[in-house]
């Protein structure tokens, strides 16, 4: 695991803003950035704010040029307040009130994903405004989280949408799928992509709007527990599968979890220890109800390790909430820790702080920012 | 490089704007507000992303929706406008002597300000005019809830989309109705029919049950791209719309205008709509 900070300077930390913390490492987003688009030539990406929505890394990946996938109008306010060109910006919530709608135009974002005819008909009245994209579904049991079940139209019923939006004079300019997160390997992206050449292809023949987008979602898997396959590996194959898409086709992605998970990391500190059942229960002060929430939600297992050495013996990690579910591990081998002593997650970026709550009124960690962007003098709303 | 602000209005289409100088930009209470200068336009003022008003252009857009009723009505002693923060309306409505009365509803002092700062061309001291009694005010409540009656009214909103959106409504345009003196008209600003067809389409849905004459006119103004920007039309005084040339001269002559886009004849043939217009909106609006 590469933890971009050193045990000496996780002390220096804890000594000088306490525990729990989580530490954000914006050198590490711009390196996901350049990694993913050296495995990805060609494709624009727009950062799912939903991931981690942090100012610093709203700033950073603007600073990189990646646009932002938003999902709800806290997401577009939050971007709108660091001055982002809403023309780099998608709305991707399939599912919208009007509200949702009229905010995401007045901000100036105008691109939409729909996925039935219901959807379709709440854009009627802006459709001049705007440019739609047809969320396809291609159902995937080897993702760890399977987003195609709650979301999504079969390509079966994207092809008749398209003839619906045709009559209703909408304008849908591509298709968008996901996936789905933490797959091994790539397969479903690029059967996802043939089938979706497919239909624009057929599509374009003989239309008046001819689509000329692709959104191939996100999903790009990164390391937390196991080992996955590393993203040149996993990319290659929609690299290539995207050869055939013509010029006329923009291409992009909505990654999240590949650009920050591995740019942070929490930090927390045992506050109590028990012997039970065989084993060393240690209480820490951060939980599944904090920033280890993605253990619930995000179905996520993040690396754990402590900063002491010596003979280790089964242990349980336990969250600071009364709770019995706010268990981080069951069964962790770890050598004798005391009170005070410091607990290490890593990949902790993604889908962590962003879902965690206030429940038993206990604080949320601080969050530490290292290699902050430079506070750039940039004129408001200007390219 | 030079930096460009774009447009956002609509998703496949938009205009670009080189920014030599930004003035002004913030996020008021109501709105996201944008004042910049720009080689060929002067000062341009975008709320929500959305040009408003330019210094080069505005001109077109203030005088058609002030000179058009107000000459045809021929007797406005007292006008209401609704918005125009800017100040454009108010100064064209202050040119007409005749009119003793002015009552503008904007609601949200901070356009005021800042148009006065940043614009001040716009108005042109018109908010100093002692004829004014300047209201900061939901523009629907106040037409729903005064006492006041007035001769013409003028709604200078912002899009549908956004705080202008009530201004949009059945509900005010039957309280315009209850506002307006005998014989008196409401005009309103509505869109650019080319692109947004649907924006003229409801809006004549919504005042033929409430105005025994109604119909749109329209006026190109260069940064409202598109095409014809068209205003909204509606009085139960039919003689108003037929109101003849020679007299519209007459009157003119007498108010001692000086205008760069207004004249008679323009009155005359802004009402004349393109086909693509005539042919979705119902027959009332027709008839001359």
């Amino acid at each position: 695991m590469n933890s971009f900070l050193t045990d000496t300077r996780i002390q220096e930390l804890v000594q000088q803003h306490g525990t729990p913390l989580l530490v954000l490492d914006c050198n590490v987003l711009k390196e996901q950035v350049e990694r993913l688009r050296r495995a990805l030539p060609g494709v624009d990406f727009f950062y799912a704010v939903k991931a981690f929505p942090h100012p610093d890394i709203i700033n950073t990946m603007d600073q990189c040029g990646v646009g932002f996938d938003l999902a709800s109008s806290g997401e577009i306010e939050l971007v709108r307040q660091f001055y982002v060109n809403p023309r780099n910006t998608i709305h991707t919530h399939p599912i919208k009130k009007n509200r949702d709608i009229v905010d995401s135009l007045r901000f100036g974002c105008t691109t939409f994903v729909v996925d039935n005819i219901e959807e379709m008909k709440k854009f009627y009245p802006y459709q001049s405004r705007v440019g739609l994209l047809l969320r396809v579904s291609f159902p995937n049991p080897d993702a760890i989280v399977d987003l195609s079940r709650k979301f999504g139209c079969s390509p079966d019923e994207a092809i008749e949408l398209l003839q619906i939006a045709k009559q209703m004079g909408m304008h849908v300019k591509g298709l968008s799928f996901h996936v789905g997160s933490q797959s091994r390997n790539s397969s479903m992206h690029v059967t996802a992509i043939r089938r979706c050449q497919e239909i624009i292809y057929d599509y374009n023949r003989h239309a008046e709007m001819p689509m000329s987008m692709l959104d191939i979602g996100g999903g790009f898997p990164v390391d937390y527990c196991d080992t996955m396959p590393d993203i040149d590996t996993f990319c290659a194959p929609i690299t290539e599968a995207l050869r055939n898409m013509g010029d006329d086709i923009h291409i992009i992605a909505e990654p999240g979890r590949f650009l920050v998970a591995p740019a942070a990391i929490s930090i927390t500190a045992v506050t109590g220890k028990a012997a039970r059942g065989g084993r060393n229960w240690y209480y820490l002060d951060d939980g599944v109800y904090g920033a280890y929430s993605g253990q619930i939600f995000d179905h996520a297992r993040y690396p754990i390790r402590c900063l002491k050495s010596g003979p280790v013996a089964p242990s349980v990690l336990a969250g600071p909430t009364c709770d019995s579910i706010d268990i981080i591990s069951e069964e962790i081998q770890l050598p004798q820790l005391e009170v005070g002593d410091l607990v290490i997650g890593e990949m902790m970026g993604a889908y962590t702080v962003s879902t965690a709550t206030d429940f038993n009124s206990l604080p949320r960690c601080e969050i530490i920012v290292l290699n902050k962007p430079e506070n750039s003098d940039k004129i408001p709303h200007i390219a | 490089m030079t930096k460009v602000w774009s447009e956002t209005l609509y998703d496949a289409f938009g205009q670009h704007f080189n920014t030599d100088k930004v003035l002004f930009e913030s996020k008021t209470s109501h709105q996201n507000l944008l004042i910049f200068q720009n080689a060929m336009f002067g000062r341009v003022m975008a709320l929500d992303g959305v040009v408003q008003t330019t210094e080069r252009d505005e001109f077109i857009y203030h005088e058609m929706l002030t000179h058009v009723p107000i000459l045809a009505h021929g007797s406005a002693k007292s006008v209401l406008i609704v918005g125009g923060g800017d100040g454009g309306m108010l100064r064209e409505v202050c040119r007409h002597r005749a009119v003793k009365s002015i009552t503008q509803v904007e609601i949200d002092q901070a356009v005021i300000d800042m148009a006065k700062q940043y614009m001040p061309g716009h108005s042109q001291g018109a908010y100093d005019d002692p004829r004014l009694n300047l209201i900061i005010a939901d523009g629907m409540e106040f037409v729903r809830n005064t006492d006041a009656k007035f001769d013409v009214i003028i709604s200078d909103s912002t899009d549908p989309i956004g705080p202008g959106e009530i201004l949009f409504t059945e509900g005010f345009y039957a309280s315009c109705k209850r506002c307006l003196k005998q014989g008196g008209v409401l005009v309103t600003q509505n869109g650019v029919a080319f692109m947004q067809l649907e924006e003229v389409k409801t809006t004549a849905k919504r005042l033929a049950p409430l105005y025994k004459d109604w119909s749109f006119y329209g006026a190109a103004v260069p940064t409202y791209v598109g095409g014809i920007m068209t205003f909204a039309w509606a009085t139960d005084n039919k003689a108003l719309r037929a109101t003849s040339l020679p007299v519209l001269k007459r009157r003119f002559k007498r108010a001692k205008l000086k205008t760069r886009y207004y004249n008679p004849e323009i009155h005359m043939a802004a009402f004349a709509l393109p086909q693509y217009l005539q042919e979705t909106l119902p027959s009332a609006s027709k008839v001359r």
